[in-house]
């Protein structure tokens, strides 16, 4: 029964997705949105944090990267949402591949430290460069144009309208991150966690890999990035901050690292966590960044793990003579 | 004798002011069973370590078949065909014996770059791999995580994760170091067996001189970092200045422990 349930749930949590606008409520429809957008960021992210054991501090740049390159290419190029989005993953995946070189010869914290400096240099860049970026103000006044299709124009410009357009890339980026799990690739990724020394020693070329995953990595990033431009019509410098960084790694622990259900549930409840103490106090941070560690410290192993760990002891119990 | 499959010339290493190696020379021939032995810090580890790859080379050079590969990273050598094991359990604690096997028979195979198809359509790989665990006799085992196996299994695991990378030249680091008498006997066999196939040749670093001298057929002896003796095992073992230096500690320490299998 529970195999069943497990196996029907991804296709439930989509069917709930995909019915929530038609209740309406436009609030929650963007709330939704960005939960989705976060979960984007996310399940890529864990990628290299969860599967392969690179704790990265630079994501926002790559975030900030798509986010840019979808705002100057709508601005200046074509408004295209589709090639824009397009632009923003080739931008994100190509940075990720410039800072990747650079800091996958380092390991464990040299690792860390590299990807944040690198991370805040792009910040400063974005926030410093103001005749091209807009400084503090970002890049504004993006449209959301219609996504055209050889004989198909569909509007996106309300906010129930885009929400699908985020919906189908959620569904592909989470099938994506499914496949790669699944892979040969995603078998040494898990390998170079455990024992990068015994990967390089199976024959695998460990930098490689290492340099791939993190610009996969990158490349969910840069969507993630680009589809918020859309959705909020700008681009902002806070994006490459290394705080914004640190989001898709709170989640992942918050869901479960390592697993890909994880960052998306962690996605979820961080969004309408924050949401929740917003309407309380203006210490937001203060009164979520609480919350957050008593459910990381009260669930080992993230809600997901949590949850994975009861129902294998309840099978154990069921199964048991 | 043929061209050695693996031969080092003058290799020389310092950790900081003690040199483990001093100007070594050492060759390996295709199908010749060797054994490294000597005292403790003679340098049989380091030895491993330098023509693996795991140590980089400070003078010297390394040959395969020929070729140099002295400034060739460890993957790269384990592609040609140097494989090692460690002398401390060295696999993947949480995958199953199964997926430390299919690791590098992944590899061996050309199959590690691909990025959306399941790991379960890997047939080929996954019998590659289930043949490695079963000359290892570990078959019953592959669904088991690698950090639940006992000692013993664990070291058989770590010589089946070297065995599924198809190597040519196989550097085994010790690897009775805590099995019983019954997964000794289980993994010497192997060894011999495979050694006779002749598609792999084992290099071992054995404390144990009844492995030694029941499975080899070639014995080098180091001592501070250089070849002491270099011959069949009659003749290591007759030698006065292994009797001296090594040999003669050795056995006077640990007495014969019994006939091999």
């Amino acid at each position: 029964m529970w195999k069943s349930l497990a196996r029907a749930l991804p296709f439930l949590l989509l069917a709930a997705l995909a019915l929530l606008p038609l209740a309406g409520e436009r609030f929650v429809t963007y709330l939704a949105t960005r939960m989705m957008l976060l979960a984007i960021f996310a399940v890529g992210y864990d990628l290299l944090l969860g599967q392969t054991g690179l704790l990265s501090f630079g994501h926002g740049a790559f975030y900030a990267a798509g986010a840019y390159a979808l705002g100057f290419f709508s601005l200046h190029v074509s408004q295209h949402p589709l090639l824009g989005v397009l632009v923003a993953v080739a931008a994100a995946a190509l940075l990720g591949l410039a800072v990747g070189a650079l800091c996958v010869r380092s390991s464990e914290v040299y690792f860390s430290m590299l990807t944040l400096a690198f991370g805040m240099m792009v910040y400063a860049l974005v926030w410093n460069a103001s005749d091209v970026t807009g400084g503090d103000d970002g890049l504004v006044g993006i449209m959301r144009a219609p996504l055209s299709l050889p004989g198909l124009s569909l509007p996106i410009a309300r906010d129930a309208q885009f929400y699908y357009l985020v919906l189908l890339f959620f569904a592909a980026a989470v099938l994506a991150a499914w496949r790669i799990r699944r892979s040969p690739f995603g078998l040494v990724l898990t390998g170079m966690r455990e024992n990068a020394t015994r990967v390089a020693f199976a024959g695998v070329p460990v930098r490689r890999y290492r340099l791939a995953v993190f610009t996969m990595s990158a490349a969910f990033a840069g969507l993630s990035g680009g589809l918020e431009t859309l959705l909020e019509s700008s681009a902002r410098p806070s994006m490459a901050h290394w705080t914004h960084s640190a989001e898709p790694m709170l989640v992942s622990l918050l869901g479960g690292l390592g697993t890909l259900s994880g960052p998306i549930v962690g996605s979820f409840l961080f969004i309408a966590l924050r949401e929740i103490v917003q309407r309380f106090t203006e210490h937001w941070m203060l009164g979520v960044g609480i919350i957050l560690l008593l459910i990381i410290g009260a669930f080992r192993g993230g809600v997901v793990g949590t949850l994975h760990q009861l129902v294998e002891r309840r099978r154990a119990r069921e199964t048991a003579p | 004798m043929n061209a050695p499959l693996l031969a080092a010339h003058g290799l020389t290493n310092w950790f900081g002011k003690v040199c483990t190696a001093l100007d070594l020379d050492v060759a390996f021939h295709e199908g010749v069973l060797t054994s490294v032995i000597g005292p403790n810090g003679a340098g049989k580890s380091t030895l491993i370590n330098l023509l693996t790859g795991h140590l980089p080379v400070q003078a010297g050079r390394v040959e395969f078949r020929g070729k140099d590969v002295t400034r060739l990273p460890v993957h790269a050598r384990v592609r040609l065909g140097i494989c090692r094991s460690f002398q401390i359990v060295n696999v993947f604690p949480q995958l199953t014996a199964l997926e430390n096997v299919l690791i590098p028979a992944l590899a061996a195979a050309g199959r590690t770059r691909r990025f959306f198809s399941p790991v379960s359509r890997e047939t080929a790989a996954r019998a590659e791999a289930e043949a490695a665990l079963e000359r290892v006799g570990l078959s019953d085992h592959g669904g088991k995580l690698a950090s639940a196996l006992s000692h013993g299994d664990k070291h058989l695991l770590e010589v089946g994760v070297a065995l599924a990378a198809r190597p040519a030249l196989l550097f085994l680091d010790e690897p009775t170091a805590g099995m019983n008498p019954l997964e000794r006997a289980r993994l010497l066999e192997s060894i011999r067996s495979l050694s006779r196939e002749g598609r792999t040749t084992f290099v071992l670093v054995e404390h144990d001189m009844d492995v030694v001298f029941s499975l080899s057929d070639r014995v080098v002896v180091l001592h501070r970092g250089e070849v002491l003796c270099d011959g069949a095992p009659d003749h290591v073992r007759a030698d006065a200045k292994v009797r001296e230096v090594y040999l003669g500690q050795e056995l006077e320490a640990a007495p014969r422990q019994g006939a091999l299998p």
